[in-house]
């Protein structure tokens, strides 16, 4: 897979939702990203990617879009 | 003489009578594990209804048991003492023995890991030494969750 596909896959299956809702989701856009939610999605990022995000990062991740940009601080590159 | 007695289980979680369901805790390592004591009396309100033929703990009674055990086992360090947490999921869970009055269930519990404010790991209960319920908990602490919450 993919690093997209990778990334793709942890939304989906951390919050139960179909890729093509994903362009556009921000935090708290789904009842599913909550707080709680926020964390299991960190935590399946990391183990993914093999990373361990600073807590400033974990705060800006408020979108799909913008997490793409903070993974890629990690060497995580997407295209 | 207890790790922890009810004053001081109290102090350290936020459950209340009357479901406050842990009575004492005899090993506790911080971060680690713990193991609590439940002792169950006909005058616990719920045994006459559960069944009045046959009183015995019901399952949320039990689960609810084991999880006061196993948030002690983060709630016991100072940093945390106090704080409320919630339940995120169980899984995992088993009934094995029936719980009457009279009976004490011993809790073992083991915290997995706790990280930035989400607690997982399990608990096993045992009366007279035979297994009674156990199950698998993942647990939050809003009041730490809310520190890594995005910006809106």
């Amino acid at each position: 897979m993919s690093n997209l596909e990778k990334y793709v896959a942890a939304f989906t299956s951390t919050f139960l939702v179909e890729e093509s809702a994903l362009a556009n989701l921000k935090y708290q856009d789904i009842a599913a990203w909550d707080s709680v939610g926020h964390m299991s999605l960190m935590a399946v990022l990391e183990e993914t990617f093999g990373i361990e995000m600073d807590i400033d990062d974990i705060i800006e991740f408020s979108s799909f879009e913008v997490g793409r940009t903070i993974l890629a601080k990690y060497n995580v590159t997407m295209k | 003489m207890p790790i922890m007695d009810i004053r001081a289980i109290i102090k350290h979680q936020r459950n209340r009578y009357p479901v406050l369901l842990i009575d004492k805790i005899i090993d506790l390592v911080p971060g680690e594990r713990a193991t609590g004591v439940k002792c169950f009396t006909y005058n616990e309100w719920y045994f006459p209804g559960h069944f009045d033929d046959e009183p015995n703990v019901p399952g949320f009674v039990q689960i609810e048991s084991l999880v006061q055990t196993f948030i002690l086992t983060f709630l016991c360090k100072p940093e945390y003492a106090g704080m409320k947490t919630n339940f995120v999921s169980i899984n995992n869970i088993r009934f094995k023995k029936k719980i009457v009055p009279g009976d004490v269930l011993s809790i073992e519990a083991t915290l997995k890991t706790f990280k930035r404010g989400i607690a997982m790991g399990a608990a096993e209960s045992f009366v007279d030494g035979e297994p009674a319920c156990s199950a698998e908990f993942v647990v939050a602490v809003p009041d730490i969750l809310d520190q890594f919450k995005p910006k809106a």
